[in-house]
């Protein structure tokens, strides 16, 4: 489904990935950890197709397609999805139609009918129901004035809503307390298919207990060093990056 | 100049050949205040840059347009479908300044209401136009002087006769908005029209009422002005739409007169125009008043988008809160100049000011100047004035959501603009305003 190549990228002079090889089929679980500043955030921003970012070297393909080829919209499009680590306020645009447009902008890229309101209302409904959102969140702008964590409900009730093919959660668990980040773990969950994909950004084992990544990786000053199955995760909760750092530096 | 005869502007040479019909209208007392007007309209001149009110807007190109008087015009009422025009509202409309009944939208009013033309209005309550006509806008107030002291208004009085009247008397709530519907339609001339429009609200009265300006096509003049006088205790939701041509220029200028207890609520919204200015004062004239002014204005293109605002806190106790938002792309030009003079015994006063404008291209700018002069000292005023783009964080959300690029920016311009489109509680006009701005989004790009 995703295939990262010897990916380069930085700002201006300054190299952030410094080569990354990642490979993600339809059906698994991904999880990225990594200590602050490694580029987890950058990858993933480079994934949903934010500009400011310089890609130097390197191939990123979805679904067979250039990916770094595509607007945002169009990733939207294919079926990727990004849920920020930091959820944009925007003050004036109603969370309702937002979600709406959104839904009929992916539609229109796919070539399928708009959705009619009362469907959209139905789904709507049910999905705030299944992240225990208050109803009235949506009658706010989007993200303005959320909480922390209404904020990173917000995401996932956005990715059930939307039923993207890749998913991508950049630390959606950071800012959670225990109950909202099962909540928000049983919502992904949910989502979970042979057809689908997700690739977790997180700092913390706690969320990994809830979904169970297939493969870890350990992603250093730009580079992945380790990559294992799920019990790499509680490796490093206990001797923490630094000795993997070192494993890994010795290893070259 | 004397001695050195120079050719006078056509705006002044066509006053001669119309003085006999203006004079048909209205009392002999007029007839003198045209003369004068005229008179100081040719004294005062074209303002030129140096002109402290008219530094960034520039009227040469105006100056350098020869304009017929404004010679009758017809509209089909179906081509004023899908604009506010062609709205179910109580409609009296003009074309090309002149009463135009036959797009009309009567609809019963309330007893004692008068809706109608300036003539009629002479006829029919010549009272009520004896207290209060060519009184708001032709105040000049001592030593904070009045900013409707300018050349246009002095024009638009020369030349007075046609426009509108709208008195609603103590005690009644009119209900239904009041639509006034101005539409221009140029052929091969250029022409200019000075359509005066009074609105007298009386004690503890109500109503809403739109005053509509819409472009149909060709080059043409709109110099309007616009008094209202709001009594003790009344409410008036007062909306104004400019949607000139973008060949046209419009000048128009509004003189509010509140009294105690009264709240008035300007919903000012510009889109069209080549050179479009509108200055709009409120006069505080009783305590405890609440004056809301909210304006929207979008400019693309070469447009040059002006509003003055000016707000004369005379008496104490009273509120005012004025937002004004500018939409600027390509290389249209805003100017917004906000103006609060807070006078000496107007203690408690409380009045917020801010003005934002998002610019939507490279070349677009925009001057803004808050002004506020406070002679109390027992006041809260505050003003924020601030210029910028529209945010990329924000863009990429909506984008990475699936929205495209231009429609995602519509949606924030929108968001923007939103705050005070909202405003206007005429829901249908509302909606057809944000359509309009839509659109007009969409062909920019
Ligand atoms: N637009 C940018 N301009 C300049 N530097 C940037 C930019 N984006 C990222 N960086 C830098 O790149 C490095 C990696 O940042 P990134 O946000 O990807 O880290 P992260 O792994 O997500 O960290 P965290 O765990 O703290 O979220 C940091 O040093 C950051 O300051
Ligand atoms: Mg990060």
């Amino acid at each position: 489904m995703l295939q990262i190549k010897n990916l380069h990228a930085g700002v201006e002079d300054k190299a952030i990935l410094k080569g990354i090889d990642l490979t993600v089929n339809a059906g698994e679980v991904h999880a990225i950890m990594g200590p602050n500043g490694s580029g987890k955030s950058t990858l993933a921003s480079i994934l949903a197709g934010k500009s400011g970012y310089d890609v130097t070297k390197g191939t990123v393909r979805f679904q067979g397609k250039d990916l770094l080829d595509l607007g945002p919209e169009e990733r939207a499009g294919e079926g990727l999805f990004l849920a920020f680590q930091y959820p944009v306020e925007i003050p004036g645009v109603s969370s309702t139609y937002f979600l709406r447009a959104a839904i009929n902008a992916v539609r229109r890229y796919r070539g399928e009918p708009e959705m009619d309101a009362s469907t959209f209302m139905k789904l709507v409904r049910e999905k705030m129901e299944q992240l225990d959102l208050d109803p009235s969140l949506l009658n706010r702008s989007v993200n303005e004035g959320f909480s922390g964590g209404e904020k990173k409900r917000n995401e996932i009730f956005q990715l059930a809503v939307l039923q993207p093919k890749l998913a991508v959660l950049d630390e959606t668990d950071s800012g959670l307390d225990i109950d909202a980040l099962k909540v928000v773990a049983h919502g992904v969950n949910a989502l979970r298919s042979p057809e689908r994909a997700i690739v977790v950004v997180t700092h913390y084992q706690r969320l990994l207990n809830f979904i169970v990544p297939d493969f870890v990786h350990v992603l250093v000053d730009g580079r992945i060093v380790r990559s294992g199955g799920k019990e790499l995760a509680l490796e490093l909760e206990e001797r923490g990056y630094g000795e993997i750092e070192n494993v890994a530096g010795a290893g070259v | 100049m004397i001695g050195a005869p120079e050719k006078a502007h056509s705006l002044v040479a066509a006053h001669a050949a119309l003085e006999p019909s203006l004079a048909a209208m209205g009392p002999a007392t007029l007839r003198e205040l045209r003369r004068n007007a005229l008179a100081e309209f040719v004294r005062l001149g074209f303002p030129g840059p140096k002109h402290e009110e008219w530094k960034y807007t520039h009227v040469r190109a105006l100056e350098e347009t020869e304009f017929a008087p404004a010679y009758g015009a017809k509209v089909d009422r179906n081509n004023l479908k899908g604009t506010v025009g062609g709205l179910a509202l109580f409609t009296l409309a003009f074309v090309n300044g002149e009463r135009a009944p036959e797009l009309d939208q009567p609809q019963a009013l309330p007893d004692g209401v008068f809706v109608g033309s300036l003539a009629d209005a002479f006829d029919r309550i010549p009272r009520i136009l004896e207290r209060f006509l060519a009184r708001q806008a032709g105040i000049a107030d001592g030593k904070l002087g009045s900013h409707l002291d300018m050349p246009f208004v002095r024009l638009n009085e020369a030349y007075m006769a046609e426009g509108a009247v709208v008195s609603v008397p103590s005690g009644v709530q009119v209900e239904a908005p009041i639509h006034l519907l101005f539409v221009s339609k140029a052929g091969a001339m250029p022409f200019a029209a000075h359509p005066r429009v009074l609105i007298v609200v009386e004690e503890g009265a109500s109503a809403t009422v739109i005053e509509s300006y819409l472009g149909h096509g060709g080059t043409y003049f709109t110099n309007c002005v616009t008094e209202v006088a709001v009594g003790q205790g009344a409410t008036l939701e007062h909306v104004r739409l400019q949607q000139e041509t973008l060949e046209a220029f419009h000048l128009g200028a509004t003189q509010v007169h509140q009294a105690g207890g009264s709240t008035y609520t300007s919903n000012a919204v510009s889109f069209g125009g080549r050179l479009a200015r509108h200055d709009l004062g409120v006069r505080i004239e009783g305590e405890r008043t609440e004056t809301l002014l909210n304006g929207a204005y979008v400019g693309m293109g070469d447009q040059l988008v002006d509003n003055h605002t000016r707000i004369d806190h005379a008496k104490p106790n009273c509120n005012s809160f004025e937002v004004y938002k500018g939409i600027l792309g390509g290389r249209a030009t805003g100017v917004f100049n906000g103006k609060i003079f807070v006078y000496q015994d107007a203690q408690k006063t409380d009045a917020k000011q801010t003005n934002q404008a998002l610019l939507l291209s490279r070349e677009a700018s925009v001057n803004t100047k808050p002004q506020l002069e406070i002679f109390a000292d027992d006041v809260k005023c505050t003003h924020g004035a601030t210029v910028g783009q529209i945010r990329e964080d924000a863009l990429f959300y909506l984008r990475s959501r699936g929205l495209g690029k231009a429609e995602a920016e519509a949606m924030l311009v929108f968001a923007f603009a939103a705050e005070v489109l909202e405003k206007i509680s005429v829901r249908a006009y509302a909606d057809l305003l944000e359509q309009t701005l839509f659109a007009k989004l969409e062909k920019e790009r």
